[in-house]
């Protein structure tokens, strides 16, 4: 075994934060710590904390840490913040509203920039993910990027996810809590403190009891919670509701079957980066299938009868 | 500036103490991530044991820290003498704001490798960076390639 991944599954920080490293820098030794250290994965519970930008999802997972940690938990953060599509650069900030545990060795926080990848995460979120269960960190909180209604890759990812919510956000508002709506497994409404709770509250209560009209009986009921995160107030509870639906998914098989859908879900996507860049290295260097490529930037063929044709040559 | 990399520099922005002059650490914060920067954000009143403990939990390659109410001779080579201890001193330490001139051979010695006082174009900045970080990846070339370039064999 590497040094590295040694160091990791006994819990050294620096380690683990170089593997994280590793596995966003796309180095080959990423990898290979991946595989020495999978089979110490599976034990965290991995929590997915999305919701528009300014709602207070870093607030919220400051107060979060507390009361895990106060509940006895070692508790992991990621935390991912939009990378600029020009230049690949990023301002991480979230770390800044998560201080309070700045010192407590029983939490490992880290940022990650989009790196490029669309849908609120970055494209090694989930191997960061798997470096924090293996360390040893009871829960593993990911904040998304703010999300409107269709980037919600963390659904996939997440044993459970949370929405957050809040009041006066105008009416886009409601786009964005029909397309949360139908992936949330605990809802926060954050900044209670706030003008227009009431109504949000209101309205967000029928929308949630219409979802769950047409679910099985045996289905989990997404709660609604009312919550202050500047203050701390309804983290007991939040947490709370976390501990239930944790519950719920392994009381009802689901605690494993998500985990290895979430597996699959990446080795589908690791395979089709992969062969689509074998195929295409491939073709450009015959001559026949390199014309093909290059008829599709003339627009002389549509791209789907050209990667039909490219397929059916490589007997795909 | 830079090419987009899939090994971008990442830089650890923070003010120690209670300087309050948020300023220029945002408009270098700005213009490294214009460059091409991961820049984390670990924002005021740090100590240098938030710092440094900051720094390793992200795997930063640099630490800069801004300061414009003195205190720096005190909490500077503290925060380099952590880093040391906890195993980060293969990291680069800068400073930017305002660093009187009779404060810099102190800093340093104490293992501040670049300081960058009041008026430095920020291009300057991430000139410096960029040339420190390209030099950095080319020593360490040979162990870190990432992603074979090379066609698969056949
Ligand atoms: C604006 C200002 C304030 C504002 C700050 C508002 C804010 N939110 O930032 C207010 C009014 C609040 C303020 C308060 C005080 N200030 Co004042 N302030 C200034 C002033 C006029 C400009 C600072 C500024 O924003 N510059 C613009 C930015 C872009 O420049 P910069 O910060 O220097 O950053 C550049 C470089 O230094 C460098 N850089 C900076 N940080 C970093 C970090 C890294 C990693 C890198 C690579 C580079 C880098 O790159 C930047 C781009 O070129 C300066 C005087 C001056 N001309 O600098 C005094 C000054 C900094 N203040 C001073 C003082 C004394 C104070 C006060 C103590 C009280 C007072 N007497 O006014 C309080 C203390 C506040 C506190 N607790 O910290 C003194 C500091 C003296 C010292 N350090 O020895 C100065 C120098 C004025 C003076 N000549 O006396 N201040
Ligand atoms: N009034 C009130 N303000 C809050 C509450 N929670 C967070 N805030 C404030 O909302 C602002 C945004 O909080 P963040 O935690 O940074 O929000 P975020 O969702 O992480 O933001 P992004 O990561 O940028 O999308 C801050 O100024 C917080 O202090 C709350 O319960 N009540
Ligand atoms: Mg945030």
């Amino acid at each position: 075994m590497t040094d590295i991944g040694c160091a990791l599954l006994a819990g050294q920080v620096a380690a683990g934060a170089r593997a994280i490293r590793w596995l966003d820098d796309q180095d080959p030794r990423g990898r290979e710590v991946l595989r020495e250290i999978f089979p110490h994965t599976g034990r965290a519970h991995l929590v997915g904390i999305t919701g528009p930008p300014g709602a207070g999802k870093s607030t919220l997972v400051d107060a979060l840490i507390g009361e895990q940690r106060a509940r006895g938990r070692r508790v992991g953060v990621i935390a991912v913040d939009p990378s600029s599509p020009f230049t690949g650069g990023a301002i991480l900030g979230d770390r800044v509203r998560m201080q309070r545990h700045a010192l407590d060795e029983g939490v490992f926080v880290r940022s990650m920039g989009t790196r490029g990848q669309a849908g609120g995460l970055s494209r090694s979120t989930y191997d960061a993910c798997l470096v924090l269960d293996a360390m040893g960190y009871d829960v593993v909180l990911v904040e998304t990027v703010g999300v409107g209604q269709d980037e919600i890759d963390i659904v996939s990812l997440a044993h459970t996810t949370v929405i957050v919510m809040v009041p006066g956000l105008g009416d886009e508002v409601q786009a964005i809590k029909a397309g949360l709506l139908e992936v949330g497994d605990v809802f926060l409404l954050n900044k209670a403190d706030r003008d227009g709770v009431e109504q949000v509250g209101r309205e967000l209560e029928l929308m949630l009891h219409l979802r769950g009209q047409d679910g099985e009986a045996a289905a989990w009921r997404p709660p609604l919670l009312r919550m202050v995160a500047t203050r701390g107030e309804g983290t007991g509870a939040a947490v709370d509701a976390l501990e239930a639906h944790a519950a719920h998914l392994r009381a009802s098989g689901q605690y494993q079957r998500q985990a290895g859908l979430r597996s699959y879900h990446q080795f589908t996507a690791t395979l089709r980066e992969a062969a689509t860049r074998r195929l295409l290295e491939r073709a450009l260097r015959h001559s026949a299938t390199a014309a093909l490529v290059a008829d599709v930037h003339d627009l002389k063929v549509d791209p789907y009868s050209a990667a039909e044709a490219l397929l059916a040559q490589t007997e795909l | 500036m830079t090419a987009k990399s899939s090994r971008p520099l990442r830089i650890l922005l923070a003010k120690l103490g209670l300087d309050t002059h948020t300023v220029g650490i945002t408009v270098v914060a700005h213009a490294l991530r214009e460059a091409g920067m991961e820049v984390i954000f670990a924002g005021l009143k740090q100590t240098p044991e938030m710092v440094v403990s900051a720094a390793i939990q992200e795997d930063v390659d640099v630490i800069g820290i801004s300061s414009l109410s003195a205190g720096h001779t005190r909490s500077l080579p503290r925060l380099a003498r952590l880093l040391r201890e906890q195993g980060g001193a293969d990291k680069l330490l800068i400073v930017g704001g305002v660093i009187p001139e009779e404060d810099q051979p102190l800093l340093e010695a104490a293992g501040v490798a670049r300081i960058f006082t009041m008026g430095t174009d920020t291009r300057e900045i991430a000139r410096y960076l960029n040339d420190w970080w390209l030099a950095r990846l080319a020593r360490a070339e040979p162990a870190t390639r990432t992603e074979p370039s090379a066609p698969p064999r056949q």
